[in-house]
């Protein structure tokens, strides 16, 4: 047998004939699902950008309790702004390079490897844009509240304090390393697949 | 995304007269029918949700193989580790038994079993490229759809087809 063999044999396969009958249950399911996805990407885009806008507020109320003497949490407001704005880019730059299903092979195989990478470096690099600005905040906003307080509040007290900024920075290391794991576990495994899915489509040989 | 009426009565018009572009990717790239099932859901759904971005620069078949293709690709990167599971632990007239249709049996069944098997032994690119010069697609409309050039077209499909004459003799000699 040759390949002409293969092509006969290839075009006489028997096939499923037209989806009239079905079009109406695919729709509604596609539509169904379709919505969901919408849903779930919006709320996950108002989470991280509320989360942002809710600290905010938090620290600006806390501003407040401690009157013109807590000016430097107005630092720690903008930091943590600062991490919202760097969320709503990420989304907008999402939603304006998004390559569709229909684009060539090679075209969409080098944009999923593009934002693969994007958001690769984006994670490793998550102390510098999400980490340092959280815990510079908090830092701030605790030793305001600490520095304003009598001498004998717990919040006055060095190993309070210590014990505090501890815990917090323990809680930052274990989200970063979440972020590591992210990338060893999930990102690094695609990027492989994809990269050599991308070496086996333009090798020649 | 627009549900027009004449959104949906494109996509059944398309459907309709191009399902087989659906059936034939899932199958290749699913050997069990299981699987191939869930695929071609996957590809429909992707076919439906990029309807609406459609520009008409490209024929319906050129744009709905793209879909289906970049569907499959994504697919199975998702469902890699069961799928080697499956390729180790099987050979290839395990898998064309467990894809075949009944439709298929009337005639030219085994062999179509045993190429389906041999395309999905193949790696991806050469998968997709076979499936395309076997639907009768002329070099530039590969090259449409893959995005290479004709001239590596040609020459990555002639590695390809070297490939799958070798399972082909193979699966065959088993056959006799």
């Amino acid at each position: 047998m040759n390949w002409n063999d293969y092509e006969a044999i290839w075009k006489r396969q028997a096939l499923p004939a037209g989806a009239a009958a079905d079009v109406t249950e695919l729709r509604h399911s596609f539509e169904t699902k379709r919505r969901k996805l919408a849903a779930t990407l919006l709320v996950r885009d108002w989470v991280e950008a509320s989360a942002g806008l809710l600290g905010a507020i938090a620290f600006a109320f806390i501003w407040w309790l401690q009157g013109k003497s807590g000016w430097p949490i107005a630092g720690a407001i903008l930091l943590i702004l600062g991490v919202t704005a760097v969320f709503i880019r990420e989304r907008i730059r999402a939603h304006r390079l998004r390559l569709g299903a229909d684009a060539p092979l090679l075209a969409k195989l080098d944009a999923d490897l593009a934002e693969l990478h994007h958001q690769r470096r984006l994670l490793l690099s998550v102390w510098k844009w999400y980490l340092a600005p959280c815990g510079a905040a908090i830092v701030i906003v605790s030793l305001t509240i600490s520095l304003h307080r009598p001498a004998w509040d717990l919040a006055r007290d060095g190993r309070f304090l210590g014990v505090y900024f501890a815990c917090t920075a323990g809680m930052m290391w274990v989200v970063w390393l979440l972020n590591r794991q992210a990338v060893r576990k999930q990102l690094d495994p695609r990027v492989e697949e994809l990269e050599k899915l991308r070496r086996d489509l333009l090798s020649t040989s | 995304m627009s549900t027009t009426p004449d959104h949906v009565a494109r996509f059944q018009s398309w459907l309709e007269e191009h399902r087989g572009i659906v059936v034939k990717v899932a199958r290749s790239f699913a050997p069990v029918s299981a699987d191939a099932a869930d695929l071609q859901q996957e590809m429909l759904l992707q076919l439906w949700t990029s309807l609406a971005s459609y520009a008409g620069q490209a024929k319906p078949s050129t744009w709905i193989y793209r879909v289906c293709l970049n569907t499959a690709l994504t697919w199975r990167r998702g469902t890699a580790r069961r799928e080697n599971r499956l390729e180790r632990g099987a050979d290839l007239e395990a898998i064309a038994a467990g894809a075949g249709s009944p439709a298929d049996h009337a005639g030219d069944g085994e062999v179509l079993d045993q190429l389906y098997a041999a395309i999905h032994a193949l790696p991806m690119f050469d998968r997709a490229l076979v499936l395309l010069a076997l639907d009768g697609l002329a070099y530039r409309e590969i090259a449409e759809i893959t995005g290479l050039t004709e001239n590596h077209v040609g020459v990555s499909l002639t590695r390809a087809r070297k490939r799958l004459a070798e399972l082909m003799k193979g699966a065959i000699d088993e056959l006799e």
